[in-house]
């Protein structure tokens, strides 16, 4: 078959009558993912114990802070709060990257990819309606992980915030994960070249909950290396995040408006980039024959 | 990768020792940085430990080589030889973290040549009596030809509730049941009585190793009785090339 005929077969499944359109299509991804979700219950009931472990860890290690009090951005709260909270952020907006990754690489591993990518609705649709369902996943399961454990431990009880605060923190949230939705977008479309979803992002997980400083304040890093942890969006972010709940920030706040435009404009760029790479990269795996390995 | 990820959790709690927690409180009379340290190291490796048989048995049948392996099967010996070569290259990854942590951190442990050997003894418990968890939870595979998700479960708890990042003086309650009923627990009181303490203290030695051997022998008998007899329903049931 010369290379004019694949084109026309690749234009017949890329614009055929028959190809759907978005909503239908992510109706049935929706639809597709709730019945694997419920035949995965046990692994739900091991999701929560994990969060409760996770979260029990940080309570117990936040007790070791002498006196139990952490200063930060003209404010002083009790270490506990703290480092819940930071790494609270960081766990729920990784986990979105996690499960987004191990739903691309399970579907290599299973073969199920290489029949997505030829469906008529499209790749880049499946790219987008997959990734978009694994973020209300990830947020949907995480408040029910999460919700439970804050009772148990009651972490944040004490603590009085007020409605700009409030409204100022949920601005800030959408933005964390929409830049987690884009970085997953990305981290997707390079798994499909590299095949290594699970390590690419344990990788970026990793860095992210260093410069964070998720588990200590930034002043406790040397100053080159508080330097590079702000090239991470997600270091502002938990800095932003710790002064709406502790210190009454608002968006009026230059760490909440910068947080918040640093994570908008993150997000564009690996919009962008997604944008640009899928077409060669989607290319390449095609003209290599690599979709279906792993 | 794995050299990567545990240098950046070894540089996390480098930080976090800079907020000076205070051990001597718990009667532990080292720095939390030297504490944190060994606690670390063993769990990358006891994390190996504990997925090495499971996981590589599963691997086996979903890559269909389980069936061949079968005709000339120890099981035992695939264990053994398995952790090992897993524990093998987990410790690189150990070594290398604590080498480029003792020249960017300062070192610190300085043990006697008999002190070497305890530790050694000790780490030989603690790695034999992760490999039979590993052994017990295989049965559940061949049984079922799925991977139970227990593991990743049972090294969060460790991770958490053996003092690997706190001291278990911090626990109370049921934290505290579970912690005891977890083998690193034991291995790692033991392990900071050698290297975190002046001098040695024999009874707590004795009587953690002594629990750690009766560990590996109650569920070493336990897993192995297992494991046949889910052998035993694959092969009779005509389901050992399933998957």
């Amino acid at each position: 078959m010369s290379s004019k005929h694949t084109k026309q077969v690749i234009d017949q499944f890329s614009n055929s009558e028959i190809s759907i359109n978005f909503v239908n299509g992510f109706k049935a991804t929706f639809i597709r993912n709730i019945r694997i979700i419920w035949q995965y219950k046990f692994s739900l009931l091991i999701g929560f114990v994990n969060t409760f472990t996770v979260a029990s860890l940080f309570y117990y290690v936040a007790n070791l802070v002498p006196n139990q009090l952490i200063s930060q951005d003209n404010y002083i709260v009790s270490s506990i709060p703290f480092i819940f909270a930071g790494s609270m952020l960081v766990d729920i907006s990784t986990r979105i990257l996690m499960k987004s990754m191990n739903s691309f690489t399970s579907e290599i591993k299973q073969g199920t990819f290489e029949t997505l990518a030829t469906r008529p609705f499209g790749l880049k649709r499946y790219f987008l309606s997959e990734i978009t369902f694994e973020v209300f996943y990830g947020l949907f399961f995480s408040l029910i992980y999460y919700i439970p454990v804050l009772l148990i431990f009651p972490i944040f009880q004490g603590i009085e915030v007020d409605v700009y605060s409030v409204l100022s923190f949920l601005l800030l949230i959408v933005f964390v994960f929409l830049f987690f939705f884009s970085l997953s977008l990305l981290a997707a479309n390079i798994t499909i070249l590299v095949k290594r979803g699970r390590e690419i992002s344990m990788v970026i997980i990793g860095i992210i909950h260093l410069l964070s400083g998720s588990l200590f304040p930034l002043s406790l890093f040397p100053e080159w290396l508080r330097i590079i942890a702000y090239f991470s969006p997600m270091t502002l972010a938990v800095q932003a995040f710790r002064l709406c709940l502790f210190g009454g920030g608002t968006v009026g706040d230059f760490s909440v408006w910068m947080a918040i435009i640093l994570l908008a404009v993150s997000s564009l760029i690996i919009l962008l980039l997604f944008n640009v790479t899928y077409k060669k990269i989607y290319k390449r795996i095609r003209t290599k024959g690599t979709i279906h390995e792993y | 990768m794995t050299i990567f990820l545990n240098l950046i959790t070894i540089i996390m709690y480098f930080f976090f020792s800079k907020l000076n927690p205070d051990l001597t409180i718990f009667g532990i009379s080292s720095s939390y940085l030297e504490f944190v340290f060994l606690g670390l190291c063993l769990q990358m490796i006891i994390g190996t430990t504990l997925a090495t048989v499971c996981g590589s048995l599963y691997n086996e049948i979903v890559t269909g080589t389980w069936s061949t392996l079968l005709l000339n099967f120890n099981f035992l010996e695939y264990s053994i030889g398995n952790t090992l070569a897993g524990v093998s290259l987990s410790s690189v990854s150990v070594i290398i973290a604590l080498l480029l942590a003792s020249l960017f951190m300062g070192s610190f442990y300085v043990v006697s040549f008999q002190e070497i050997l305890l530790i050694l003894v000790l780490f030989l418990l603690i790695l034999l009596s992760h490999m039979v968890i590993s052994m017990l939870f295989t049965s559940f595979t061949i049984y079922y030809q799925k991977n139970s998700g227990l593991i990743p479960l049972l090294y969060q708890l460790t991770k958490t509730f053996t003092g690997v990042v706190f001291p278990i003086a911090l626990l109370k309650g049921f934290p505290l049941f579970l912690s005891r009923i977890l083998p690193l627990t034991y291995g790692l009181e033991a392990l900071q009585a050698i290297a975190l303490s002046e001098t040695i203290d024999w009874k707590l030695i004795l009587t953690n190793s002594g629990i750690l051997v009766g560990m590996i022998i109650i569920l070493g008998i336990l897993s192995y009785f297992l494991v046949s007899w889910s052998i035993q329903n694959s092969k009779s049931n005509n389901k050992v090339d399933w998957y």
